[in-house]
């Protein structure tokens, strides 16, 4: 045999695989393995995956950041050779931009008609399926011997002179937490920037701190070096169940929340894959399964929330607008450094 | 050095190095440099964002390039001249601050001497905040005084005793020797050191992350921009500005140097002895270096300790969990990848590096300047920025068949050749041209005259390139976070996501087991290589 009759024997059969592999492609039921990009906790992703693996047989690579901003800036910087199928995990403005710039793929799930709308993107670019709340972290002996163990109810009661140098507030230049905490305290006063940066003023008079990541703020008041600290809800509640007694979570009045969301990559080598996994993510078990493993609200009324956790029905909420938050991000954080006097 | 149209082998491999330079720092750092584009980049200017960073990096580089270098100088003279006991242990200290991986080592600092540090608060009942400008500076001299340490140590273990017996012997005290031989005859490897150790400075992100509180430098900004905001166009303006700031220093080098010959005669540290210093400045020596690995070990012990306990500072029951945990599932995995790409990479690296500073440094051609400079530059590209440049460059379809893991030990390679480089500038400058020149007159060609002449009288700077290349290899988060796969994983990404889960036990056992391991690798590197290379600093 030459070469030559070789090359076209192997083109042959390898146009022979491919037609398989369209057929097979184009079949409902989803196969094969999908590549996760995911911004979830560590403790969460293995045992969600495993369990989406079983109900679909569907196999999971998961590539794990928790900094849903690193994994938004690698599917840009991957544009022309996608490595991802799904993008799951982390706030919404993370997903939104990448949609924007048509990097994502548009599906309805069916089962997304159960996610209210104020959670989803209109025309399927992503899907909000869980829920964070901010609240407050409190360090129980610290609050007891310091504060006589008073939890703040408002967000106006941090202004007391009883916390001066007794707070941390995650960074608003460094962490997402910081900035939502900014944008909700402008929300709150009904975007009068001048009495939310006014707050941020006096706040900052009893601030020991700036954290440089949210969830290092958590460790921080669970050492004692302060006594609270604005944080979310559910990390709050992760670091509580391991030690009960050392730290207690609140959530004031008037406070901001998250949508997680998730997203299918365009580009992606296994559509079918990456619609079952959205599929299956919006169904009551995933619900269940991440708040049992992250603490987390779900988007869906049928799952109930984790024990001691608060819910978007039972907390006073702000109308958090998620578009102006991030198109006045910049300005804001400037006001908010020369108002504080941080050069 | 013979001409280039008289040795084509030669013209080759300058050739090849230059098109390596070019493919693996130049073309995908332009892909980050050239992302926000002309409007992105005014834009950017004028939010003025960038303004208080950029007068915080540059104030924060020269203090603690200042008190890096003085302690560097002082840990090396000690090492190299004094007669102190206890050297091996010194320079196995010398390098521990190397292994530092971001968040858990300054995380350290923050638990043993923050407001509820275990010793601030718990020995002395202080609440210091150690937060801000300071803080980010202390920690900063002990993590980066190792590179000018070895940098240093590496020039003055090749000066020449005999020039200094001489001077001790024409009346000199030990001081004005010091002083007027000495110090001077160390220049190369001071103004390497300097540089060296002022751009990694500059690119430092994560002391300032955690310490430096709202002490805002650029590397933080430009961080902060991609992880928390998903901003990559800003982040990679600001990048620029740091490739810049890098720029002026390299400049400010060479106006430094001179065109000044530095050549001890022999190049080789000859059998003579040093002249003896006194027993007073050894034990000054002794005293100084035990203080500092007092803190070093600390910070360390602090980390094992934590590995080994169940809730570390609270609760001090004594578990073997986390290290089960590190060790169950692909965590193992992890640890291997990231001993076998370090490795790989130090072993290019090196190499690379050497025969890159010997081209440059005895070549006559035009360009060289511009090889010199690109090949320091990948010191001031922040790890995370290195990274981008190679996903956009290097992830393409017609590349999808070479296995993902080259890219991490190709980028590797080349964002640590500066050290090794600057090391072997350096060490060439001590040694006279004639010496590889006896070579090539006696007919070998200059490559030849290289390996057998060159090569084995700067086997200093070989280690000096091999060891900080493999320990930042081991140790660097930001570079590996956009370039590795689930099958590429290694263990900083493990440690960064038990960081932000909060499972700080089973972070600092992963660090543990990491550091521990990359110790041993060294070692058994060091008994391999005995007697042609030594590990830590120059033999004294």
């Amino acid at each position: 045999m030459t070469p030559e009759l070789d090359r076209r024997t192997f083109l042959k059969l390898a146009g022979v695989t491919a037609f398989i592999a369209a057929c097979g492609g184009a079949a409902t039921k989803a196969t094969g393995r999908i590549s996760i990009y995911s911004a979830l906790n560590e403790s969460t992703n293995n045992q969600l995956f495993a369990a989406f693996t079983k109900a679909t047989g569907v196999e999971v690579s998961a590539l794990p950041l928790a900094a849903a901003g690193d994994l938004q800036t690698k599917i840009t910087a991957e544009k022309n050779n996608p490595q991802a199928d799904i993008f799951v995990g982390g706030s919404s403005e993370f997903h939104d931009p990448l949609g924007k710039q048509g990097l994502l793929e548009a599906y309805q799930s069916p089962n997304a008609k159960d996610v209210g709308a104020q959670f989803k993107e209109a025309s399927g670019l992503w899907t909000g399926w869980y829920t964070g709340i901010f609240g407050f972290i409190s360090n129980t002996s610290r609050l007891k011997t310091d504060l006589g163990g008073k939890k703040p109810a408002t967000w106006d009661d941090l202004l007391d002179p009883a916390w001066s140098k007794k707070l941390i507030l995650p960074d608003p230049i460094k962490t997402g937490g910081g900035y939502i905490f900014i944008a909700t305290q402008i929300f709150r006063f009904n975007r009068d920037e001048t009495k939310a940066m006014d707050y941020m003023k006096k706040l900052h008079a009893n601030i020991l701190s700036y954290g440089a990541t949210s969830p290092g703020v958590i460790t921080s008041i669970s050492n004692g070096e302060a006594a609270g600290a604005p944080n979310w809800s559910h990390d709050i509640l992760t670091e509580k169940a391991k030690d009960p007694s050392k730290i207690d979570l609140n959530v004031p009045k008037d406070t901001g929340f998250e949508v997680g969301a998730v997203s299918i990559v365009k580009g992606t080598k296994n559509l079918p894959g990456a619609q079952a996994f959205v599929d299956w993510v919006l169904t009551k078990e995933a619900g269940d399964l991440n708040v049992k493993l992250s603490n987390r609200g779900s988007v869906r009324k049928d799952v109930s929330p984790a024990p001691g956790s608060p819910t978007l029905d039972q907390v006073s909420l702000v109308n958090y607008d998620r578009q102006w938050a991030t198109d006045n991000k910049t300005r804001i954080q400037k006001l908010w450094q020369s108002t504080v006097g941080i050069q | 050095m013979r001409s280039l149209q008289r040795e084509p082998a030669l013209l080759l491999a300058l050739l090849a190095v230059t098109a390596l330079v070019l493919t693996f720092i130049v073309y995908p750092q332009l892909q980050v440099v050239l992302t926000p584009g002309p409007g992105g980049y005014v834009q950017f200017l004028q939010e003025g964002t960038w303004l208080t960073p950029l007068r915080n990096s540059i104030q924060l580089t020269l203090l603690s390039t200042t008190t890096a270098v003085l302690l560097g100088f002082v840990y090396a003279y000690a090492m190299v001249y004094s007669n102190m006991r206890w050297k091996p242990f010194f320079r196995l200290i010398g390098i521990l601050p190397l292994l530092s991986p971001p968040f858990v080592v300054a995380a350290a600092y923050t638990l043993l001497f923050g407001a509820r540090g275990v010793i601030s608060y718990g020995v002395f009942g202080q609440s210091p905040n150690i937060y801000g400008l300071n803080g980010v500076w202390g920690v900063q001299t002990i993590a980066f005084f190792p590179f000018a340490y070895q940098l240093i140590a590496d020039a003055l273990s090749r000066s020449d005793p005999r020039m200094e017996q001489a001077a001790r012997n024409l009346g000199a005290g030990s001081w004005r020797v010091f002083l007027t031989v000495t110090l001077p005859l160390s220049r190369p490897g001071l103004g390497a050191a300097i540089l060296t150790t002022a751009i990694y400075i500059l690119e430092d992100f994560g002391n300032p992350q955690l310490i430096g509180g709202v002490f805002y430098v650029l590397p933080t900004q430009a961080y902060s921009l991609i992880s928390s905001f998903g901003e990559y166009t800003s982040a990679a303006a600001v990048s620029t500005i740091l490739l810049l700031l890098a720029l002026a220093l390299y400049l400010a080098k060479v106006r430094l140097d001179g065109g000044r010959s530095f050549v001890t005669i022999s190049g080789r540290a000859s059998s003579m002895p040093r002249p003896p210093v006194s027993a007073a400045v050894s034990r000054a020596c002794f005293a100084a270096c035990l203080a500092l690995a007092g803190v070093i070990l600390l910070v360390y012990g602090s980390l094992v300790v934590s590995a080994f306990t169940l809730r570390f500072p609270n609760n001090l029951q004594v578990t073997t969990e986390h290290f089960q945990y590190v060790l169950t599932g692909t965590n193992g995995d992890a640890l291997r990848n990231t001993l076998v790409f370090s490795g790989v990479a130090a072993a290019f690296s090196a190499v690379f590096a050497l025969f890159a500073g010997w081209l440059v440094q005895r070549g006559q051609w035009p360009g060289r300047r511009a090889l010199d400079l690109l090949l320091i530059l990948p010191a001031a590209i922040p790890g995370i920025f290195f990274g981008l440049g190679y996903l956009v460059a290097f992830n393409q379809r017609w590349l999808d068949f070479v296995d993902r893991g080259w890219l991490i030990i190709i980028a590797f390679v080349f964002w640590n050749i500066p050290v090794g480089y600057q090391a072997a500038v350096a060490g060439l400058r001590q040694i006279d041209r004639s010496i590889d020149e006896a070579a090539t007159s006696l007919g070998a060609s200059s490559l030849r005259g290289f390996r057998d002449v060159v090569l084995p009288m700067l086997g200093g700077s070989l280690r000096v390139g091999f060891v900080t290349t493999f320990v930042r290899a081991v140790t660097t988060l930001s570079l590996v976070i956009f370039l590795f796969t689930p099958p590429t994983t290694v263990a900083t990404i493990r440690i960064y996501q038990l960081v932000g889960d909060l499972n700080w036990g089973a972070a600092t056992a992963y660090t543990v087991a990491d550091i521990g391991l990359a110790i041993i690798a060294l070692l058994i590197f060091a008994t391999l290589a005995r007697g042609r290379i030594s590990l830590g600093a120059a033999r004294a």
